[in-house]
């Protein structure tokens, strides 16, 4: 029996992408079991989910404590230790980051595979919905499920232009994803604690939710405090008639870049 | 009557601790950061389940869905009884909690005119479990309990009209708000704080997730609520005295704020009609009793 435990923010589709897999793995005669995780998921916050592939019926019933394999669907999400956590010796990471593997910042007795999946989403799907993309990574890598099951369990979810689009990001995934390497990264603990720390109250800090950073040029603001106005997570302050910006508490939602007048603000991609 | 402010007259403290775990672009959170800048410290905020907005720097407290008005009551009696009456009840409350689980006790709360202040993050269903239809969802919107389907248009009724319902309990204050307009809703909240006696306001909350929406577009969204007239700004004093906050010369077509949410995304043009048909009667049922400034029932 294979086990993964996916990671991923919400809106990402990380509970899709689970499905999905499953699906292939039943079209191609195998046993599955998705398991999304219970929580108080949000748009942004870190989900995890689970998934059983196996050539017997899966009689286990609980949550994955110790993959063979994590996928990460989010580049920030997969430089945090945590995603480790109960990773069997020698087990597989595949991780949505822009650098080749030798480069992946985490280390330990594990492979690891990247690919640009957001980017890939955002060439395909406009969007950085990066699901699919990640799915062509593990059927490149993996080789437990075809990459035309995923096409099809695809196209049975999402029938028309929307089911190509990410037919088409499966593929190119397929094609730009390098075989495994050893983990040469740094090996250390996640100073942010666990992943799921969602649910009601405050949260330690949101910069892990973004995809998108809002950078302000100060030449063109006018000092109107629309952006501090609108920013629903009061992370834009207001000093000098000028704004200021903790990234601890933006999520990335991008209201501030779509209201400003004079266009002062730009929505740059998080750098990694 | 609440007076226009502009944006630098709009207080520059901050009463909500972020970062919290509503999600990106949540306009609720953004209702709640407005609503308590305007109320201030000296308040005590009651909350019953909803989805998670903001945390504030106020007495918090949590009670049952169905007696959001019973439990201001009670705060706001127990003040009186210690003398401490300059401290502000506030009930923070989603459209559930409102429109529908908890409409008996708010309703008995306005008829007994009780000192508190209801506030409504309203974004049109249950949105803290997934979005369920709740009394405030708009007709032919989609919601996880009204699908699109052969046999399904989405919801099948109309929305349920309770800032009027509070207006005919004859309370002091009731007004609707918006996000996209937050001078005019600091201003109401700060002229609700000034009345004793009961007040409601409901503040429209775009939900990015629920309503199928990019977040970069809360605010785009609320806006076009309030210019297509799907979402009036009005206050109404004592159940009578009537004004509209937002009287463009010409309302936009409601078929701008409809395309932008994927809630919609189904309606047919006929459907669109219809919706614009009974946002334009409305409208100007509306209009008239601005004009002469009460309702005349």
């Amino acid at each position: 029996m294979i086990e993964v435990r996916l990671h991923g923010r919400g809106g990402q589709g990380a509970v899709t992408a689970n499905e999905i897999l499953a699906e292939a793995a039943y079209y191609e005669g195998k046993y599955a079991q998705a398991i999304p995780m219970y929580g108080t998921e949000r748009r942004g916050a870190p989900v995890t989910a689970y998934l059983r592939l196996d050539e017997v019926r899966v009689r286990e019933r609980d949550l994955v404590h110790e993959p063979d394999i994590v996928v990460v669907l989010d580049p920030a999400i997969a430089q945090r230790p945590a995603i480790l956590e109960g990773l069997k010796e020698g087990g597989l990471v595949i991780a949505n980051y822009p650098h080749p593997p030798e480069l992946y910042p985490l280390g330990g007795n594990f492979m690891v595979s990247t690919v640009d999946a957001t980017a890939i989403a955002l060439e395909t799907l406009k969007r950085p919905i990066t699901n699919t993309a990640i799915l062509g990574a593990f059927s490149k890598v993996t080789g437990l499920v075809k990459v035309e099951s995923i096409e099809k369990a695809i196209l049975h979810r999402f029938p028309g232009p929307l089911g190509e689009m990410n037919v088409n990001a499966v593929r190119r995934a397929y094609e730009r994803t390098p075989m495994p390497i050893q983990a040469r990264g740094e090996v250390r603990k996640d100073e942010e604690g666990p992943l799921s720390g969602s649910g009601y109250g405050l949260i330690r800090s949101a910069a892990g939710w973004r995809t998108f950073r809002p950078v302000w040029d100060l030449d063109k603001c006018t000092g109107c405090r629309i952006c501090w106005i609108f920013c629903p997570d009061n992370a834009i302050g207001w000093a000098e008639e000028k704004p200021t910006v903790d990234y601890r508490k933006c999520k990335g939602c991008g209201i501030c870049v779509n209201e400003c007048p004079t266009k002062a603000i730009e929505f740059k991609r998080e750098g990694i | 009557m609440s007076e226009r402010i502009t944006i630098k007259q709009v207080p520059l403290e901050e009463l909500v601790i972020t970062p919290g775990s509503a999600c990106q672009g949540c306009g609720a959170a953004l209702a709640a950061r407005l609503a308590f800048k305007a109320l201030g410290p000296n308040t005590i905020r009651h909350s019953i389940p909803a989805c998670p907005d903001n945390v504030t720097r106020t007495p918090t407290s949590g009670g049952e869905f169905e007696a959001g008005g019973d439990h201001v009551t009670g705060t706001w009696r127990a003040l009186k009884a210690l003398g401490r009456e300059d401290v502000q009840v506030v009930g923070f409350y989603g459209d559930g909690g409102v429109y529908d689980i908890g409409f008996q006790s708010i309703s008995g709360a306005a008829i007994r005119n009780e000192n508190v202040f209801i506030i409504c993050k309203n974004n049109e269903a249950y949105m803290n479990t997934g979005g369920q239809v709740s009394g405030a969802t708009p007709q032919f919107a989609m919601t996880t309990t009204t699908p699109v389907g052969p046999m399904s248009r989405g919801k099948p009724h109309s929305r349920k009209n309770t800032p009027m319902i509070f207006a005919m309990h004859g309370v002091p204050y009731v007004a609707t708000a918006s996000v996209a307009f937050p001078t005019d809703l600091i201003a109401k909240v700060q002229y609700g704080k000034g009345i004793r006696g009961f007040k409601f306001l409901d503040i429209l909350s775009p939900c990015p997730t629920g309503w199928r929406f990019d977040p970069s577009k809360t605010i785009e969204v609320a806006r076009l609520a309030v210019q297509t007239g799907f979402w009036p700004l009005y206050e109404i004093i004592d159940g009578r005295k009537f004004r509209l906050n937002y009287k463009p010369r010409e309302l936009k077509p409601v078929a701008e704020y409809l395309k932008l949410q994927g809630r919609f995304r189904h309606l047919s043009e006929q459907e669109i009609e219809e919706i614009q048909r009974s946002v334009t009667e409305y409208w100007e049922r509306l209009l008239k009793l601005d004009e002469i400034g009460e309702i005349l029932i």
